[in-house]
């Protein structure tokens, strides 16, 4: 399983195989992860390697693959993965950006605005604005996706 | 493959600065899936008396904001507590884990210092 996904992840961080060019509402095509935290390392590496094919400097690179590890962490850690216990990744070589979305399949509640837990806790999405060019957080009903971009220099 | 690790130098840290001091040193990925252990084992030393924490990450590859939000959750832990200090211990050229605390904006609770000398100084002004 594992080696299958890291096949679809080689493919789809190449160089727009398999991706639809302008196809904005689904970027390139959807990969499976399995919702465990486990994952997450495979996670940034794929992100990292992507953002290295996509031609992003080293510090882009890693600033690249540290908002998608935000990302892919809220989701498993507050988001619900599909009945396969799954939730799906894309990455899209565009002209001049290079975007990542994650997508579960949980009901999106903002975070609460206590103290002692929004110092804990919360501090990874304001992260990824700082990292990445756009941020974007699409809610529908039954699922949450969040897509990230970073510009070419 | 994910690669973290946890220990203890608390022995060496007892034997010059006294019962309450623990250093912890922290290595690899500090992810969302570390942090739960990491939460644990700051948790046992505080339960137990620590109330001085060094945390070295010196040979940390990664750190996320789960794992940054254990540490803010450790020092309000020992505020609460009513004295009590954590360190980090960051070498100069980890430029990786450093540029992470910065971008965070975590630096007026958790203060970096570039060795254990250091923080253990920093603790004893502290205290």
């Amino acid at each position: 399983m594992r080696s299958q996904w890291r096949a679809e992840m080689r493919a789809a961080a190449g160089t727009g195989t398999g991706v639809r060019k302008g196809a904005a509402a689904e970027p390139g095509r959807e990969l499976s992860l399995p919702a465990q935290v486990s994952k997450l390392s495979l996670v940034r590496e794929h992100a990292h390697r992507a953002a290295a094919a996509f031609g992003l400097d080293e510090d882009r690179c890693f600033e690249f693959a540290f908002a998608v590890n935000e990302a892919v962490t809220n989701a498993i850690r507050h988001g619900s993965p599909d009945d396969r216990g799954h939730i799906h990744l894309s990455f899209l070589a565009g002209d001049d950006h290079l975007t990542f979305a994650v997508r579960d399949y949980g009901n999106f509640t903002p975070p609460t605005g206590d103290r002692a837990t929004s110092l804990e806790r919360g501090r990874g999405f304001e992260l990824m604005t700082r990292l990445m060019d756009a941020v974007q957080l699409c809610v529908t009903a039954g699922s949450t996706t969040v897509r990230l971009s970073k510009a070419r220099p | 493959m994910s690669f973290f690790y946890i220990g203890d130098d608390a022995a060496g840290a007892r034997v010059e600065h006294g019962d309450d001091v623990v250093i912890l040193v922290v290595g690899g990925e500090i992810d969302y899936a570390a942090s739960p252990q990491l939460k644990r084992r700051i948790a046992e030393h505080i339960d137990a008396g620590a109330r001085g924490l060094i945390l070295d990450l010196s040979t940390a590859t990664f750190i996320d904001s789960t794992a940054i939000g254990v540490l803010v959750g450790a020092v309000m832990k020992l505020h609460e507590l009513g004295g009590g200090s954590l360190a980090v211990v960051c070498t100069e050229d980890n430029e990786r884990v450093q540029q992470i605390f910065e971008i965070a904006g975590v630096d007026s609770l958790i203060a970096l210092h570039r060795t254990r000398e250091e923080a253990v100084d920093a603790l004893a002004m502290a205290g």
